[in-house]
């Protein structure tokens, strides 16, 4: 009879690690997408790194629980909302101070500059949006994630999901109609 | 999937498009943020998942349940332990002192002064007790360590460079040698050229160097000093 020791249940170091380095592989492949998720969730660009920090220490506990069948960008953005959500209620109790974006430094193509502008934009129009409604519309239509799936990683019934995803989009028509207008007013 | 579309303009469709693309982060940025991720790791293993939010709910009230208990229990035991001992002062109080006389006795001293102590008191006033702070986990600790740089970076970010090294100073007192002491050095040479403190700036870029001689931050850092300089 072969004899099990209870010290073989426990996860060695060596697994330990292991599961550590695939998180940090994942995290450093996904990095672009986090940082881009938090900034359209209303992430200040100063405090982005940050937050992403965050990200990673929160896949790092929960990753055990992570299905890796299943697709990481839906999981990690579960995370990322729910931190920036946090931060948001973190900062709306601390004494507001102006959010000063550093300048870009340096000639921009005309091109680069024409799409920095647009993206420029569209995080300021989804600011718009409050932050629960902007995760789904975020969610569903630049990431392309099924309705079903966001109702699923934001713990929000299905209805719900379809009706933030309604309003969402009302809110981001009406915020762009009214940054095309206040741009026409400044040309003029 | 459900991809319900058409309820957006052809503008707005364009914008989210254009936005749809992920831009790719600096090599500087993304070996910032491996260098912290690989830190954290190396500070030990991680803190155990934080509990569902019903969960934590009801945890939280019961820790507040059992505070205000022990708090009541406590004021209690006290109010009691007081007003029976006072209750037994009064009393030895009239036992044993006869009743002051009408006239010509010196005046007592005034109560405030009486409960004043004398300078040559003998019982040593108690010492404060020294609470010592408490020690953080490793996953503690670095989350400590990033809020408490988190202004020193975004000062550096606002080119608000002298707003940056208090915080500085905070984190190098508190985590001399903390997962983030890395980082912290770095920003500090970028606050001192952006002050145009160029002769403490190439001396703490020197020392950069000579504690994090691999660091991935080492070229910026040289940079940053040679510039400045």
């Amino acid at each position: 009879m072969v004899g099990v020791s209870h010290l073989q249940i426990l996860p060695s170091p060596a697994r330990r690690v292991t599961s550590d380095e695939a998180c940090l592989e994942t995290f450093q492949k996904e990095l672009d997408y986090v940082y881009r998720t938090l900034r359209r969730l209303g992430t200040s660009s100063s405090e982005v790194e940050d937050l992403a920090q965050e990200v990673f220490l929160a896949l790092r506990r929960s990753w055990g629980e992570y299905d890796p069948d299943r697709p990481i960008r839906p999981y990690l953005f579960g995370i990322a909302f729910r931190i920036a959500a946090a931060h948001q209620r973190k900062r709306n109790r601390e004494v507001a101070f102006g959010n000063v974006e550093p300048g870009d430094s340096g000639p921009w193509p005309d091109e680069a500059l024409q799409s920095k502008q647009t993206r420029a934009m569209v995080l300021a129009a989804l600011e718009r949006i409050p932050l629960p409604r902007r995760a789904v519309l975020v969610m569903h239509d630049l990431d392309d994630v099924s309705v079903a799936e966001v109702a699923s990683v934001l713990a929000i019934p299905l209805f719900t999901a379809y009706s933030r995803l309604r309003k969402a989009r009302r809110e981001l028509e009406a915020a762009v109609r009214r940054m095309l207008r206040e741009r026409e007013t400044d040309v003029r | 999937m459900t991809r319900s579309r058409e309820t957006l303009s052809p503008e707005v469709r364009a914008l989210l498009d254009a936005e749809r693309d992920i831009p790719v982060q600096p090599d500087t940025v993304r070996a910032r943020a491996i260098a912290r991720a690989r830190a954290a790791i190396e500070a030990g293993p991680a803190a155990p998942p934080v509990p569902a939010r019903s969960s934590r709910v009801a945890l939280t009230m019961r820790w507040a349940a059992a505070i205000a208990l022990g708090c009541l229990a406590s004021a209690a035991v006290a109010a009691m332990t007081y007003g029976v001992s006072a209750h037994f002062a009064r009393q030895n109080a009239t036992l044993t002192t006869p009743p002051a006389p009408a006239i010509a006795t010196p005046k007592a001293p005034a109560p405030a002064a009486a409960a004043t102590p004398s300078p040559i008191d003998e019982t040593p006033p108690s010492r404060p007790r020294v609470i010592p702070p408490p020690r953080l986990s490793p996953a503690d600790a670095i989350r400590a360590e990033l809020i408490l740089l988190r202004p020193a970076r975004a000062a550096v970010a606002r080119e608000n460079f002298a707003a940056a090294l208090p915080p500085i100073a905070e984190h190098a007192r508190r985590f001399k040698g903390g997962r983030l002491a890395e980082e912290r050095e770095a920003l500090r040479v970028k606050a001192l050229v952006g002050l145009g403190r160029a002769d403490e700036a190439r001396r703490a870029a020197a020392a950069f160097r000579a504690h994090f001689p691999h660091s991935v931050l080492l070229p910026a850092v040289g940079q940053m000093a040679s510039t400045g300089g």
